[in-house]
């Protein structure tokens, strides 16, 4: 158990004529037994970022704490960290016993007689359901099974920090839902500190006492994932949460309301961006598939009329494409309200489901929030 | 008893069952042609080992077939015109061979690692320098390199052909090794770091193993390169480091006199040691080891 520090981190690749940047000045505080997750798309510099926690590279500039000692320059054997490669990484001349073993007969990671190491292989193997394989080599497994073997050689030791890569990437959907519950439920992953790399959102959200959202080597926004989810930093982090993705649409201020599409339809302004959009500004609102509600008659005047494109089926959910006012908006709906192709309906949002942006093309920042240094300052 | 023909017209042919075409019977027919002709000359050698001296000049296929040969020429008598020592060859060429590629494997083996694991300054160089060797023609290099072992005391000794060897060896095994530890995934030895082993043990317990298809592969060829090296071994040994190539051709006398039969059972016998050792180091050549342990 340990807390992490991680100051100014820089880390690039390749030659002085075309480097890349793979971490570009990240600064991180994680705190004692907590489970952080780092969320990004790939090439956003997670796994540099974590192999440096680990020692594996050297990095350009920055320290790594670890408990309160700085490890920069430190061997990765002397830091007492376990990782679980997004490759698995076993041994493959070595059966999963002796994988498991492995880490156990170093000496560096405590001394331990036959019994003792055969009394913890046997406690994980039993956590992870997979003591019937422990005489079974690598090769002769499936690929859930070598995922649960690389984890077992991860937690079958004590260690300051677990570092997790990517470690459900690569089973199917059913299989990562199942380890996803069995992770959260897992006992000394709750005691110790663990840095645990994905770019599946619903991990994120799912695992972390907090999320960390990486972009091009950089920080993006770190919070809880409630805040995440509630108010991303940027349309960047706005579209990476949530399937379908966030809708996002060309608005202009009016009169406390934002007028979208063509004009016909709008939505009021949000009580937190309200200081910071003036008449006529001209900004990008998102709204969340699942925020967007079908409503039986427009009672009070302020929903959005429009009229059912497409409507598919995904299980137990409904996913409708409705063209309001020229705009195409994706909306989730239980199913249960009736709405069919072709048929008009009319949508209603919650003040606070509606996220307001700056306008332009690319990745751009919320509106209404303090700056975003200060607001990574303050985070952390 | 009703006889039952079957007949079956071109076209119909059962599943899976393949048509025998005139091209396929003509490609089949010509590759045992040059199966012939590839393995002729060792058919004709085997057959030239067991004639006797009067008809080892003949060119017709019957003869009264002798292995007086192989005697004489493990028995050191030589010739008339040479003596030749011929099982005292073959023990030095042993020792030469064996002993440059156990030092081309430990010089070798760490180069090839560091070499495919870290880029530093100049190692593609490096890399390229020591293919160079094998680029230059040995002839080219005997003459200055015959004036330095006289001086320094290392013509015919057998620690200065297993040095010169290194020249033939150490490029084969650093090459062939250094792709093998390309391939092989970094991940694991980072595992192993931080199971708690320093990059050593790192080393010697995760990525030796794995390669060993890869270090059997290039010991045997390395092997048989030195094997078979010829002007080495003529230009800078006498008598106490003399290889059995060299030893080989005094068979073939100097004065008038050649014993194409007994340089034949010299050849034969001179090829079998690296036949050996193909043969058992042949179930280390498996590949597909590291199969598992990163996912595809």
């Amino acid at each position: 158990m340990a807390t992490v520090s991680i100051t100014h981190l820089h880390k690039s690749f390749g030659r002085t004529s075309n480097r890349i940047r793979a971490v570009d000045g990240l600064s991180v505080d994680i705190a004692n037994g907590e489970f952080f997750v780092i969320l990004g798309p790939s090439g956003a510099g997670k796994t540099t970022t974590l192999k440096s926690v680990a020692g594996l590279i050297d990095i350009d500039e920055g320290t790594i704490d670890i408990g309160g000692r700085d490890v920069t320059r430190v061997e990765p054997y002397h830091r007492n960290v376990a990782m679980a490669f997004e490759s698995y990484a076993l041994y493959p001349q070595k059966t999963v016993r002796e994988n498991l073993a492995s880490p156990l007969k170093s000496g560096r990671t405590g001394q331990y007689t036959e019994g003792q190491r055969a009394e913890r292989i046997d406690q994980v193997t039993t956590t992870l359901g997979i003591n019937h394989l422990l005489d079974r080599f690598p090769r002769e497994l499936s690929n859930g099974q070598r995922q649960r073997v690389a984890l077992g050689r991860v937690l079958v030791r004590p260690a300051d920090i677990y570092l997790l890569d990517e470690p459900l990437s690569h089973l199917d959907a059913k299989l990562r839902a199942a380890m996803r519950a069995e992770l959260k439920q897992l006992g000394a992953m709750s005691n110790t500190t663990t840095l645990y790399v994905t770019h599946d959102y619903q991990e994120a959200l799912a695992l972390g006492d907090r999320i960390a959202v990486m972009r091009h080597g950089r920080l993006v926004q770190i919070g809880t994932p409630a805040d995440i989810w509630r108010r991303p930093a940027d349309t960047f982090v706005a579209r990476a949460l949530g399937q379908p993705e966030i809708n996002l649409l060309d608005g202009v201020v009016d009169d406390d309301r934002i007028r979208l599409g063509n004009g016909s339809f709008d939505v009021p302004i949000p009580a937190d961006a309200h200081d910071a959009c003036s008449r006529g500004d001209r900004v990008r609102v998102g709204l969340r598939p699942c925020d967007i509600h079908v409503v039986g008659s427009d009672a009070d005047g302020t929903g959005i009329q429009g009229r059912v494109v497409l409507a598919e089926r995904l299980g137990r959910n409904v996913e409708l494409t409705v063209d309001a006012g020229g705009a195409q908006l994706i909306v989730l709906t239980s199913g249960r309200d009736g709405a069919t192709e072709g048929a008009p309906v009319t949508l209603t949002v919650a003040g606070s489901d509606i996220h307001v942006f700056a306008a332009g093309d690319g990745d751009t920042p919320r509106l209404g929030l303090p700056d975003r240094a200060s607001l990574l300052e303050a985070a952390q | 008893m009703a006889v039952k023909v079957f007949k079956t017209s071109r076209g119909e042919l059962a599943p899976g069952q393949k048509r025998l075409s005139f091209g396929s019977a003509a490609a089949d027919l010509g590759l045992i042609f040059w199966f012939i002709f590839s393995l002729f000359p060792i058919f004709w050698m085997l057959m030239l080992a067991l004639k006797n001296a009067e008809e080892q000049t003949t060119t017709y296929f019957s003869f009264s077939p002798t292995w007086s040969n192989f005697a004489t020429v493990l028995s050191n008598k030589g010739t008339e015109m040479t003596s030749v020592d011929f099982k005292a060859s073959l023990l030095t060429s042993l020792l030469n061979c064996g002993g440059a590629v156990i030092v081309s494997l430990v010089i070798g083996i760490p180069a090839a690692y560091a070499a495919g694991r870290w880029q530093y300054r100049g190692s593609n160089d490096l890399m390229f320098q020591m293919l160079s060797f094998r680029f230059a023609p040995e002839l080219m290099v005997i003459v200055p390199l015959f004036v330095i072992y006289n001086q320094i005391g290392l013509f015919d000794t057998k620690v200065g052909m297993i040095w010169v060897l290194q020249l033939v060896t150490m490029p084969l095994v650093v090459w062939i090794l250094r792709s093998y530890f390309q391939d092989l995934p970094e991940d694991l030895e980072q595992a192993a770091l931080l199971d708690g082993y320093t990059r050593k043990r790192a080393f010697l317990m995760v990525a030796l193993p794995i390669v060993r298809p890869g270090i059997a592969a290039a010991a045997l060829l390395a092997f048989i390169f030195a094997w078979n090296n010829y002007v080495f071994p003529l230009i800078l040994t006498d008598s106490n480091a003399g290889t059995v190539t060299v030893a080989i051709t005094k068979f073939l006398g100097g004065g008038g006199q050649a014993y194409y039969n007994l340089t034949a059972a010299a050849a034969i016998i001179a090829a079998l040691p690296p036949l050996i050792l193909a043969l058992t180091i042949q179930r280390y050549l498996v590949r597909g080891l590291s199969f598992g342990a990163v996912k595809a």
